[in-house]
């Protein structure tokens, strides 16, 4: 079922600097426009620079990151908007949380040495 | 082939209620989404709990299974299927779960699958020949040392992409790519590799491959935004007269001047020695001054001529003692 591939070099070709259209960021993450229209209402995603008119704005890398996050958590645990805002803040969060626990441990550690 | 026992994976006995089987697959759900849970094989675990709920939750397929569990198990712990074995219920994805047949086990493909037909799985009730589809994007994590996030490197990135065979059926396929990953990247930024991700169906655009950069712990440095902190430990005496003292930035060394009167969790900033980049970060240095486990007879009679002469300081005044 799977083969194994030869190795390529590739160059990265866009760092965060990329950016997608509102119809570009739909396409890839397999959605409607509103429901990007939405989680940017809801502070879920956020586009480079706000703007009132939708058709306007770009998205980087992150945000379709997150957009495929948000689409994942919608799909397996069924959550509606405000949930979804919620948990990814709470996500990230811990997360912030996680790597500041594994900071101060490892200072801890130094300091015990 | 292996038996999946469905209802051990959801943790419910053979005999559990409807309500029972949703409200341990929600719960160990929200245990193991990958995108939730920090264990190792989460995504595993993930897997293999939609697809026991897959089986579980529908009476037909709940029926059926009860039936392979009771017939199939052979003496030696292995599983053959009953001869002549075919689902009555062909598997289209779609339901609570909207799941994903394509990560399903062999087991579930050759049990549920379209009609007990060993081989590849259909997406979603399959494509027609002339459907033009844009492959999905791919995420991957890639974990990166400290250093290799100060110099950039060149690293193998494994990851699984779907695409349509020859038969238009959807399989999983490892691709292995050599990438350049850049100087001063930071946790959790993505880098693009457009046209990387799955392949597209019938003339569709190829996904792209989005990397999130993960920082695997360093020994002694640790990274705060932009910024490297490192604990340096000091002697007593270099605390007190200050010193010129030689401390490690990241591949390289350099000398810090200690100033006179120093106390322990003093920080010093070197100015651009932290992640590189456009507006590099700082090194920061947190000095701690570190006593010596023996001391001499002659430095003990020195601490005690100290001690006298410095009565007057109380570092402990602040405590209401």
């Amino acid at each position: 079922m799977s083969n194994k591939d030869s190795i390529l070099t590739v160059e990265v070709m866009d760092s965060d600097g990329s950016t997608y259209t509102l119809h570009e960021v739909c396409e890839r993450g397999e959605c409607h426009a509103e429901f990007v229209i939405k989680l940017v209402n809801y502070g879920i995603i956020a586009p480079v620079e706000p703007s009132e008119e939708a058709r306007q704005w770009l998205f980087d890398v992150a945000a379709l990151a997150r957009l495929h996050k948000a689409r994942r958590l919608q799909r397996d645990l069924k959550m509606n908007l405000p949930g979804l805002a919620m948990s990814l803040e709470l996500l990230d969060e811990v997360q912030e949380m996680r790597r500041e626990v594994a900071r101060l441990n490892q200072r801890l550690q130094q300091l015990m040495d | 082939m292996d038996f999946k026992d469905y209802y051990a994976v959801l943790g419910v006995s053979e005999s559990a209620s409807p309500e029972e089987i949703k409200k341990s697959y929600r719960k160990l759900a929200r245990k193991y989404h990958p995108d939730v849970s920090k264990e190792d094989n989460a995504d595993e675990k993930f897997k293999e709990l939609g697809e026991a709920y897959e089986v579980l939750k529908d009476p037909e397929k709940r029926t059926e299974y009860d039936q392979l569990r009771k017939y199939g198990a052979q003496a030696d712990g292995s599983f053959q299927p009953p001869p002549g074995w075919q689902s009555e219920s062909n598997f289209g994805g779609g339901g609570y779960t909207d799941a994903d047949s394509r990560q399903f086990s062999d087991f579930f493909e050759q049990m549920f699958g379209g009609g007990g037909q060993a081989g590849g799985r259909s997406a979603g009730g399959g494509f027609g020949r002339n459907v033009r589809m844009r492959g999905e994007d791919v995420i991957a994590r890639l974990p990166l040392f400290l250093e290799e996030i100060f110099n950039g490197t060149e690293k193998q990135v494994s990851f699984t992409v779907h695409e349509a065979d020859d038969h238009g059926r959807i399989v999983a396929r490892q691709k292995t790519l050599k990438v350049k990953i850049p100087a001063g990247m930071r946790e959790g930024q993505h880098l693009r590799l457009k046209g990387q991700g799955s392949p597209g169906i019938g003339g569709g655009d190829a996904g792209d491959l989005l990397i999130e950069v993960e920082l695997a712990p360093h020994p002694l440095f640790s990274v705060e935004g932009r910024d490297v902190v490192l604990t340096v430990p000091v002697t007593p005496w270099e605390a007190a007269l200050g010193a010129t003292i030689t401390v490690p930035t990241v591949g390289s060394r350099v000398n810090v001047k200690v100033p006179k009167g120093t106390s322990s969790g003093r920080k010093l900033r070197l100015k651009g020695k932290g992640l590189p980049g456009k507006h590099p970060g700082d090194q920061i240095v947190i000095l701690q001054i570190a006593i010596p486990e023996q001391h001499s007879a002659e430095a003990s009679k020195l601490y005690e001529q100290l001690a006298e002469a410095e009565k007057a300081f109380d570092p402990r005044s602040k405590l209401h003692l």
